[in-house]
This record gives structure tokens, C-alpha cells and sequence, in this order.
């Protein structure tokens, strides 16, 4: 019951004092802990304050430890807003994180602008503005990236359909995933394929299967999601309750290993930019063993995200050296090069013009029977 | 036949919500702002006996309806007592609040991550085929019968059972109700035991459905309209609600425009609202209070 109180005193107050932080890097994160979305960042989260835990207690980064702040908005804007002035005016942050909706980003991006600090997007989507030519003050980490997604992914259904492909599309009723399967309803035909309704569903919906309903009776033999994990599922398991025989391609979110491992369904595919912890690397072992040690909330193979955040992170400060400034850490990133050890296809590398990465890899997987195996091997899209 | 399906399912979903906003008003005339909150909790009981209880699903349902029966009469006995005597927006702004500590306490507890009770207790649930073509998952079956059941129990209970027309009464006429030996507390304590069952139940069916998350509040809250259309003090008009609602959701989906399904009960509201503010089967007098 104690814990809970501390946890829940954090949750609401903010977990450290900044008095604290005067010989260490702070860093301050504003993410959805708490609301409908959390499932997808709160993991994200876990692991990277597990990372920069072991990261101090292996001595910190160059000689210092880093203070990383941890503020809930519930993905609401306006407490995102009031957590990022916290964290900029109060705490002093040096470098800041979003982990949240992307309709928190705007006013933290304001926020961050007007105070010259550099702003990472850790496991939220990643902007416009960090693609080429990027805004100076924004960069990102996360592994899902609009409309090379739906490239990937169409290219993949193409590759391996054996009938002509009738196509529907699944989206949550948020901007940017309805944006996403509307640009992927555009790109199918181009790639041959017949461009069936798009499902926008509500978030959250009591029962998916009218969604799924009108899904079946269009006729679609192939169904594309690329919208929250809970909203990917649920339309996937209405439509197997409705006996439909189809083929159904999701975006690899956090929670996709697990699922597929639950719903064993060998027409069930994944594609995404991280590698699953089926592929047993040595860095997966290493999160396992952390989050385990940390006591982690969360199963490992969700880390992933947070993780890769942590990495670049930890990069980034300790090539601004000390003492660190937001000018220094973003003169740093601009010109980042981390080795993810095979977690994703290639490195996250930052230059001036592009603060995403220069090439996104992505993967297929499917559970095989037996196990969630690989069906596609990396294969790389040129960011530009 | 799909259609016809769709269109019950959703609807019992709401009932079976519904009737736990007017089970409350009905008795008190407090709209518990907390109904969501207390029927996702049931949920999470529900995975918390499965894991108490491995091997052993029918003692890990007993036990999660108790709970949720348990933490409905303490909600009142240790929070909603407080506000008796207090104005009514008193006691909606302290379920409010209810709401908020109990989503974060959930979320801590049970972390945010998708759960499924039904892998938990060893559940399959597998698709019933139907006359006519339509199909309906196991559990999504369950739910329409727990719902007839359960109108049908609360029907019977408050025409002919001893509490049942001490919580009429109470509802009717407190001071007349209290004059004549009727504990009040203790209908109260009932009644907020009965509407928390009652939506844990719903809680529990659509998380063995379909997974459970911390966004299931929010079905708690599209539940609302039904009750509102339907009339807040009528159980009759809370089933009559859902059932326009749940059609009126599930038609705009297949004909209209999916996006419209989220706006579609609060536009019928609004349209409830202009033409009888008291609800279909709702008392007018009643509402006037309000």
C-alpha cells in the first residue's frame, strides 16, 4: 500500500524534486500514463525510466546522473500544456519528452520552442517536423511513421496475396490514423489492388462487430489496420467471430507479440520497424533481465520503444558533455549516429535536415502454429 | 440477420449499464457520474478472482459479483451517507471525484496494458451460429440473456419484493417513507449495491468478450443517453432506451457513416431533450426537481 501511495503522489505531483537535479541532467517527459490511450505509452515509459535508472546506477553519463522527470497528462492537451511549463519553468529541464497523443504535441511544442529545448518524441507518433527538412528543435524516436507504414505494408500484401486483393481498411476515429488508411486506400490501386470502404471506429466502442459487419459484406479478402492496438484487435476478433476466412494486416504495436502468441491465428499479420523478442538478441535478454530486476509493470516485450528511447538519450547527453545546455543537447542530436544492436533494420541516425531516421526498416511476423515467426525480413524505405 | 444481432447486442450492453443510473436516481435522485469507473472496476475483480482463484472459474465469478455487490453498499456507507441532507449537485460532484480516484487507483493497480479475463479463467469464445446467417460470439450471448434476466429480476424484486417496494417508497417519498419505519440508509446502501452489480456484471461480460482496458469507461458514459431517453427514474424506459440507442448507433454504422455512431445517441438525447425532457417513460415531475 505504500508503494502505491508513492506511486500515486508521483503520478500527480511529479516524482522528484528539482532541488535534487542541480548536478544532474534533467530530463522531463510528459506522457499518458492514465486515459484511454495509456496501454500504448505508459510501457514506453516504464522502460525508459528502468534504462536511465541502470544508466545511473552504472555511474551516470559522463560522470553525472540524469533526473528524469515523469509527469502524467492522461493525454489531454491541456495538462500536457501545464506539465511541459512545469517542467520547463520549474524544474529547468534541459531536454524534453513527449509521450503522449498527438493532440498534446501543439502546445508542447510551444512550450519547448519558447524556451529553447530540444523535444524528442518517445513511443508517441512522430510529426511532420521531424522529417526532412526537420524543424531544429524536434526529433523522434518512435518506431511507426506515416504513410511508410502503409507503403510497407501494402507492398507486403501485394508480395504475398494469391487472388486479387480486395482491400478494406480499419482506422481509429482520430486524425492521424483516419489519414493514414486514407492514404493507403489511395496507394492500393496503384498497386493493383481494389479499394474497399474505410471503417472509422470510434474510440472506444462497446462492441466492434457492426464495424466488422460492414467490413465482411464489402467483400474484402484482406483487411488493413493502422490505428491503435486495442482498435487493430478487437476489428480482427469481430470479424473471425463473424467467420470471415480473410488475411488481416496490423500495425506491430507494443502489445502485437503477445497478441499474437493469444489469438494464434496464422492469417494474422504484424508489420513493424522493431524487432520482436522471439528473435532472443542479446539486447532483448538484457531488457528482460532489467525490467525484471526493476520489477517492471510491464512484459519486456514491450519495452522495446522505451528502450530505444533511453538509448538515444543517453547518446545525446553524453555528446553534449557537461555542463549540458539545450543549445549543446540539440547541437548534439542534430548529428546523432545509435547503434539499436538489432532491436530495429538499422541505426536511428540525426542529421541537420532529418531528425526521424535516414532509412525505416520494417518486419513481418505471423504466429506459424507453433510460434510468432518471421515472414518478411527487414526491408528498408530511403527517408526523404 | 447480422443487422438484427448487432442491433440487440449493443442495445443489451447499454441496458444492462443503463439500469444501474436509474436503479440510483430512481432511490435518491443522484446520477452516479461514477456508474463507468464502478463497472470497469468489476472487471478488474473479475481478473483479480481468476488469479485467486486458478482452475476454479465459477468460484472466481461468485466472488467478483460479491465484490462488486460489496464495494457498491461501502461506496455509499463510506462516501454518498456523507451527503445526505446536502444538495443533490453535492453528491453528483462527489461521484465525480469518485470516478477520477478510482480510474488512477485502477490504473496503478492493474497497470494500463490490455487484460483478458477470459484467457484468465480458461474461457474460449467461440461464435454461435444463428438462424438466418447471423453469428454471435459466446459471451456477447451471455450478455443478452444476463440482460433479459436481470430486467426481469429487478421487475419482480421492486413489484413484489419486501426491499424492492421499500426502495419504491423511498424513492417516492422519503420523509413519508422514513415515518414509516423504512431504514433509508439501508435502501440507499441497496441500491447502490444492486446498480454497482449490475454494471460490474456488464463490465465483467464485455471484458470476457472482447479484452479489457482502461478506456471501458467510456462505454459506461455512452450507456448514459439510453437512460436519459429512456427517463432516469424508469427501468422500463432504460430498456426501451438502449434499444433505440443500440439501433440507432448500429444503423448509422451500416447505412450512414461509421463516425456518425459516436455522435448518434447524443443527437437522439438532444432530440429527447426538446421534445420530452423527462424521458420517454420518465416522471415529469421529477425531472423538474432536477
Amino acid at each position: 500500500m505504500r508503494s502505491l501511495i508513492v506511486a500515486a503522489a508521483a503520478l500527480t505531483a511529479g516524482a522528484f524534486n528539482p532541488a535534487l537535479a542541480q548536478d544532474a541532467y534533467v530530463v522531463g517527459i510528459t506522457a499518458a500514463l492514465t486515459g484511454p490511450p495509456a496501454s500504448t505509452y505508459a510501457p514506453a515509459v516504464d522502460a525508459l525510466r528502468i534504462y536511465i535508472d541502470r544508466v545511473n546506477a552504472t555511474g551516470g553519463i559522463n560522470g553525472k546522473k540524469v533526473n528524469l522527470i515523469i509527469q502524467d497528462d492522461s493525454a489531454e492537451p491541456s495538462k500536457a500544456a501545464a506539465n511541459a511549463k512545469k517542467l520547463l519553468t520549474q524544474d529547468n529541464v534541459v531536454l524534453l519528452l513527449d509521450a503522449s497523443l498527438s493532440s498534446t504535441y501543439a502546445p508542447v511544442v510551444a512550450e519547448a520552442k519558447g524556451a529553447g529545448v530540444p523535444l524528442v518524441f518517445a513511443s508517441s507518433v512522430c510529426p511532420k517536423d521531424v522529417y526532412p527538412p526537420a524543424n531544429e528543435g524536434q526529433f523522434c524516436t518512435t518506431a511507426f511513421a506515416s504513410t511508410y507504414d502503409s507503403r510497407a505494408a501494402l507492398a507486403f500484401v501485394k508480395e504475398s496475396a494469391k487472388e486479387p486483393v480486395k482491400i478494406g481498411f480499419a482506422a481509429m476515429a482520430i486524425p492521424l490514423s483516419r489519414g493514414e488508411m486514407e492514404f493507403a486506400a489511395k496507394q492500393a490501386p496503384e498497386l493493383g489492388m481494389t479499394a474497399l470502404a474505410i471503417e472509422v471506429i470510434p474510440p472506444p466502442t462497446a462492441d466492434y462487430t457492426p464495424f466488422a459487419t460492414k467490413l465482411k459484406d464489402a467483400g474484402a479478402n484482406w483487411v488493413f489496420s493502422w490505428a491503435p492496438w486495442v482498435t487493430q484487435v478487437r476489428t480482427f476478433e469481430a470479424l473471425r467471430r463473424l467467420d470471415w476466412k480473410g488475411d488481416y494486416i496490423a500495425w506491430s504495436h507494443l502489445e502485437a507479440e503477445g497478441e499474437l502468441k493469444r489469438i494464434k491465428d496464422s492469417h494474422l499479420y504484424v508489420v513493424g520497424a522493431n524487432a520482436l523478442f522471439e528473435d532472443k538478441l542479446p539486447i532483448q535478454k538484457e531488457i528482460a533481465d532489467a525490467a525484471q530486476k526493476a520489477g517492471g509493470k510491464y512484459p519486456p516485450e514491450q519495452m522495446t520503444e522505451g528502450w530505444i528511447a533511453g538509448m538515444v538519450i543517453e547518446a545525446a547527453l553524453k555528446g553534449a558533455g557537461w555542463p549540458a545546455t539545450p543549445a549543446k543537447i540539440q547541437a548534439s542530436m542534430q548529428n546523432l549516429k545509435v547503434d539499436l544492436k538489432g532491436l530495429r533494420g538499422g541505426p536511428i541516425e540525426w542529421t541537420k535536415d532529418n531528425h526521424f531516421r535516414t532509412k525505416q526498416y520494417y518486419r513481418v511476423y505471423k504466429w506459424d502454429g507453433s510460434k510468432v515467426a518471421l515472414v518478411k525480413n527487414w526491408y528498408p524505405y530511403d527517408v526523404k | 440477420m447480422q443487422l438484427a444481432v448487432n442491433i440487440v447486442v449493443l442495445s443489451a450492453i447499454y441496458a444492462l449499464i443503463a439500469c444501474g443510473y436509474v436503479l440510483i436516481y430512481r432511490v435518491s435522485r443522484v446520477l452516479n457520474l461514477a456508474h463507468g469507473e464502478l463497472m470497469m472496476l468489476g472487471a478488474y475483480l473479475l481478473l483479480a478472482t481468476a488469479a485467486s482463484f486458478a482452475g476454479n472459474p465459477v468460484a472466481a465469478i461468485a466472488a467478483a459479483v460479491v465484490l462488486s455487490l460489496a464495494v457498491g453498499i461501502l461506496v455509499y456507507v463510506f462516501l454518498m451517507r456523507k451527503m445526505t441532507g446536502e444538495m443533490v449537485l453535492a453528491a453528483v460532484l462527489t461521484t465525480v471525484a469518485l470516478g477520477t480516484l478510482l480510474r488512477g487507483l485502477m490504473v496503478l493497480i492493474w497497470s494500463a496494458q490490455q487484460q483478458y479475463p477470459g484467457q484468465a479463467l480458461g474461457f474460449d469464445n467461440p461464435a454461435i451460429a444463428l438462424p438466418g446467417g447471423g453469428r454471435i460470439s459466446t459471451f456477447a450471448a451471455i450478455l443478452v440473456v444476463t440482460t433479459a434476466l436481470v430486467y426481469t429480476g429487478l421487475f419482480v424484486f421492486l413489484r413484489f419484493g419486501r426491499w424492492g417496494v421499500r426502495m419504491r417508497a423511498a424513492g417516492q417519498n422519503p420523509l413519508l417513507a422514513a415515518q414509516r419505519g423504512i431504514n433509508l440508509h439501508a435502501v440507499y446502501a441497496l441500491a447502490w449495491g444492486l446498480s454497482t452489480l449490475t454494471g460490474s456484471m456488464a463490465g465483467m461480460l464485455i471484458a470476457l468478450d472482447s479484452g479489457l482496458t482502461s478506456s471501458m469507461t467510456v462505454i459506461g458514459l455512452k450507456a448514459f443517453p439510453a437512460a436519459l431517453v429512456g427517463g432516469l427514474d424508469s427501468l422500463v424506459g432504460a430498456l426501451v432506451g438502449a434499444l433505440i440507442i443500440g439501433a440507432a448507433e448500429v444503423l448509422s454504422i451500416q447505412y450512414v457513416d461509421p463516425l456518425l455512431s459516436d455522435v448518434v445517441p447524443f443527437l437522439v438525447l438532444i432530440a429527447m431533450l426538446i421534445v420530452r425532457p423527462w424521458g420517454l417513460f420518465g416522471t415529469r415531475e421529477e425531472l423538474d426537481r432536477v
